[in-house]
């Protein structure tokens, strides 16, 4: 993928550019708001990270200016500010993702990665993974041919995941497109569910279907 | 209706009106006071006259002699202002009319059609004189015309006076109301955190009123320069200590990266990673706290379904409630919608179970209800707060002498607080006995939103 990094802190772009480089990506890094409007107007990139203060232009006026200029390309949003509104204000402003600094890598580049890519077509009614299939329209998960009983919420993290099978995906991630909440919970309200999830369909099984990416999220294996 | 009830209420129509009714009360009495006294003067003096006339027909010495004193007396005087009448003991009458004497007193009667009797009545006297009965009356028509002149004094001066009042008064209350309303709108928008918002007034006028809005302007200015000044600062401080934290993460990251898995002090690292973690946390709710605080959140408001919110929460902490051997329990009334910040309000009911599952033993019951008002109570049968330390645990970092080995960073409560405040709610924390009862009350923000 191509992506462009527009961040004034010397330290954190080079941390993101030198990682989503290893991870194979092309990056353009950019320390100044108004170059990065006429870059960004100039190439196309799959998707841009943009830190909130930048010297030139601040980074919402940079995705105000480029959602008017008819500019499509997903943008996450970068703050160090930490605020309360500044999620909504990014949103709000055209942004179609929001980070709060420091972030863990993985945190973004899990949500570059989701952004970038449409999970698997709803028309789909069977997702696999392994021996694992679960049918949509008949609500049910078989793995190496034996049903497995899932609760509604335990069926709708499962059917998350495969859709997006092979990319890692972030507990605030799951909290945020499985129950559809944006908050920081103190306990480890995500993990309990993913570790029943997995009692169900891994434990009695040989071979594990969802891992874990240490400080990062969970995934399930594309192959 | 509504507009014509806001006017009487404003304070210059009321004190306009008490005015009014003092000095139309004042009018009253006086004039009341005179009428009395003239009406008093006027009586005395219709009894001085009665007297003066009898004394007059004391010359006659007999019944005849009266007779004809009393008719020659009687033709000159119209019957209407004054009766003169005299029955004889013979049955024979003289007079300007006639009159019958009963222990009732006295009544008097026309003698013919040409000799009308006033309509008002009459003050009347009736002795006994040479075997007869001597009547001798006046009429009341001066005391009637003086009660009409008194009545015309009150219609026609009193009367225009207090609807003119009234008038001028209205209309200057509805101006000032006017003045009113827009400080009052202004200090609305002010207390919703718009620090922009100041009270136009016109530059000439010098009353109270504008010194009141030039005072609640520069109060205003000094709070917006103060609040960005905070800003700055929280800014500041953000980008400069966060920046340092991102880059002590990113070191521990590569760090970790260039170990073996195998390596000893791979769980040092991986303990320093938590540790940085940790601190960013903390920084994360100091801040996010002191701008919920300043009020901004409000600008962004929008409909929740506290129910629906709730449900989600309990359905997202059932797993982790059961494996830390805690039991839940959720009862929600209806759809219990609010004007709020749903990102705010799913953190402050999760700050409200983490810190029970933190606080409490295993086998600890929960119980979360939401009912009308709306009103939200998340109980549990655990150890309590003691009574003495329930104001300070919503403070920031303040944390029970017990709680210091447990995890948790102190700000979880004050969050709650800021939280419930943000929404014109009331916070209460209560004795459950035995256990902790948070009682969040929306109702008192629903009215004051309602009232306008």
């Amino acid at each position: 993928m191509k992506l462009l990094v527009v961040e004034d802190d010397m330290t954190t772009a080079q941390y993101v550019v030198k990682g989503l480089s290893e991870e194979g990506h092309t990056v353009d890094h950019i320390d100044d708001g108004r170059d990065a409007l006429t870059q960004a107007m100039s190439a196309s990139y799959d998707v841009m990270v943009v830190d909130r203060m930048l010297p030139g232009l601040d980074g919402l006026s940079l995705v105000r200016a480029l959602r008017a200029a008819k500019i499509t390309t997903p943008i996450i949003f970068l703050t160090a500010v930490g605020g309360v509104e500044d999620r909504i204000e990014g949103l709000q402003a055209g942004a179609d993702d929001y980070l709060t600094k420091p972030f863990a890598y993985g945190e973004l580049s899990a949500r570059i990665i989701a952004l970038s890519r449409r999970p698997t077509a709803q028309a789909e009614t069977v997702l696999t993974a392994g021996d694992l299939e679960m049918d949509l329209i008949g609500r049910t998960v078989k793995r190496a041919g034996q049903v497995i009983d899932l609760l509604p919420r335990e069926f709708a993290l499962l059917e998350f995941l495969l859709r997006r099978k092979g990319r890692v995906q972030t507990r605030t991630m799951l909290l945020e497109n499985v129950w559809d909440l944006s908050f920081d919970p103190q306990t480890n309200v995500v993990e309990t569910h993913v570790s029943r999830l997995r009692s169900k369909i891994d434990k009695p099984f040989d071979r594990e279907l969802i891992k874990t990416v240490r400080g990062v999220g969970y995934r399930i294996e594309a192959s | 209706m509504n507009g014509l009830r806001r006017v009487i209420g404003s304070t210059p129509v009321r004190q306009a009106f008490g005015i009014l009714a003092l000095v139309s009360l004042v009018m009253l009495l006086t004039l009341l006071v005179a009428y009395v006294g003239l009406r008093k003067s006027m009586q005395d003096t219709m009894a001085a006259n009665i007297e003066q006339h009898i004394a007059g027909f004391e010359v006659a010495g007999n019944a005849s002699t009266l007779l004809t004193l009393v008719a020659a007396e009687a033709r000159v005087v119209d019957p209407a202002n004054r009766v003169l009448v005299y029955l004889a003991p013979d049955g024979r009458t003289s007079g300007n009319a006639t009159a019958r004497v009963s222990p009732d007193g006295v009544e008097i009667l026309p003698i013919s059609d040409d000799m009308l009797l006033s309509d008002d009545g009459y003050f009347s006297k009736a002795i006994q004189r040479l075997g007869g009965v001597l009547v001798v009356a006046e009429s009341r028509q001066p005391l009637e015309q003086l009660r009409d002149t008194f009545f015309a004094i009150i219609m026609f001066s009193l009367g225009p006076t207090i609807l003119i009042t009234m008038g001028i008064g209205y209309a200057i209350a509805t101006r000032t109301r006017a003045r009113v309303e827009g400080i009052e709108a202004t200090l609305a928008k002010l207390t919703e955190g718009d620090l922009t918002a100041r009270i136009a007034e016109p530059r000439k006028r010098e009353d109270d009123l504008k010194r009141i809005a030039v005072r609640v302007n520069k109060m205003a200015a000094a709070q917006e320069a103060s609040v960005e000044a905070l800003r700055q600062v929280s800014a500041d401080i953000a980008h400069d200590l966060k920046g340092p934290l991102q880059r002590v993460s990113v070191m521990l990251h590569d760090l970790r990266d260039k170990m073996d898995d195998d390596d000893p002090r791979v769980s040092i690292v991986e303990t320093a990673e938590d540790e940085a973690e940790r601190a960013v946390a903390v920084f994360r709710s100091l801040l996010h706290i002191a701008q919920i605080e300043a009020g901004g959140p409000k600008a962004h408001f929008a409909q929740v379904d506290l129910g629906a919110l709730l449900t989600k929460i309990g359905d997202l902490y059932l797993p982790t409630v059961e494996e830390t051997g805690h039991s839940l329990t959720l009862s929600v009334d209806d759809t219990q919608i609010i004007q709020g910040d749903e990102a705010l309000l799913g953190q402050m009911l999760a700050n409200l179970l983490d810190n029970v599952l933190r606080h409490t033993e295993a086998g600890t019951d929960v119980s979360v209800i939401l009912s009308d008002g709306p009103r939200l109570i998340v109980q549990d049968n655990g150890p309590g707060i003691p009574a003495t330390e329930r104001d300070q645990v919503v403070k920031r970092l303040y944390r029970l002498e017990r709680s210091r080995t447990t995890p948790g960073n102190g700000l979880g409560l004050a969050l709650v607080s800021a939280v419930a405040e943000l929404h014109d709610a009331e916070l209460h924390l209560e004795d459950a006995t035995p256990g902790l009862r948070v009682v969040i009350d929306f109702g008192k923000g629903k009215k004051q939103v309602t009232r306008y």
